[in-house]
């Protein structure tokens, strides 16, 4: 087998091992742990690591720890302060809302990077992705318009593209 | 250590009540599909995710505690793709009320 071949199908047996660690990791926590049941765990585990290659492909793209340590420290403020936007404006007498779209032309490439780019602005204080083009122009429903949102969408994916070394851009729009 | 704990327990599950009703009027008061949107994937999120705060304290093991973080992750996750599949079809021509 050349050198090339080998190094990608041990990248791919570490990551679908990951994988199905971690699922039978998730499956132990929510069920127990229970000798008995056990044979259940690692055949839903197996059965979701298929599922989770078929559907998401193994790729070398490697996260960055600390830039994701960053992240996951930011993400219970943002909701906080996206939680407590939402509330203060549905109980002001005055329902302060001003909604409307905007385009956000982003660099990421359509796969699971942008999926989980959109996921995350869906908990950002004032931003709803909507859909995303095959060019990558993402329509966002914006609860206040007077707010500066299209500064902050692209405040936020420059530290989303920081999540993976190297990133991972749309090739049309960065080269 | 107790009293610490029932007492961050109370703070966390009042104040996450508290969210759960704004989000609540949130969908009742907003205009419509999309901005009552908003109202359930940030207020009612917030509101979930200072319940389970709430109730970590009171965990009697490691491992409910776990469960709790595990389903409170399993919730954003849901909410988080979930609501941008309403946003997607009301935009699409969906109901809009």
């Amino acid at each position: 087998m050349p050198a090339e071949a080998e190094w990608r199908q041990s990248v791919f047996s570490l990551a679908a091992l990951r994988r199905f660690a971690t699922y039978l990791a998730l499956w132990l926590i929510l069920i127990g742990f229970n000798i008995a049941d056990l044979a259940i765990g690692v055949a839903a585990a197996a059965w979701a690591t298929i599922v989770s290659i078929l559907l998401l492909p193994v790729n070398d793209r490697q996260i960055s720890p600390l830039a994701l340590a960053k992240h996951c420290l930011r993400l219970p403020w943002q909701s906080l302060v996206a939680g407590a936007d939402v509330a203060r404006r549905a109980l002001d007498p005055r329902l302060p809302v001003q909604p409307g779209f905007i385009t956000h032309a982003t660099g990421l490439a359509d796969g699971p990077g942008r999926n989980a780019f959109r996921a995350i602005m869906s908990l950002q204080p004032g931003t709803l992705p909507v859909s995303v083009a095959k060019s990558g122009d993402m329509l966002i429903h914006c609860l206040d318009m007077s707010q500066p949102i299209a500064a902050q969408l692209v405040d936020e994916e420059a530290l989303f593209l920081q999540l993976t070394k190297g990133g991972e851009k749309h090739p049309k729009r960065n080269g | 250590m107790s009293l610490m704990a029932d007492t961050l327990t109370i703070a966390a599950v009042s104040a996450g009540l508290f969210f759960f009703l704004a989000g609540t009027v949130g969908l009742l008061r907003f205009p419509d599909t999309l901005t009552r949107l908003h109202a359930l994937t940030k207020a009612d999120n917030l509101g979930f995710g200072l319940i389970v705060l709430g109730l970590l304290p009171q965990s009697p093991d490691v491992a409910s505690g776990l469960k709790l973080v595990v389903v409170w992750l399993l919730v954003q996750l849901a909410g988080a793709s979930a609501s941008q599949l309403i946003a997607q079809f009301a935009s699409k021509g969906g109901p809009s009320a």
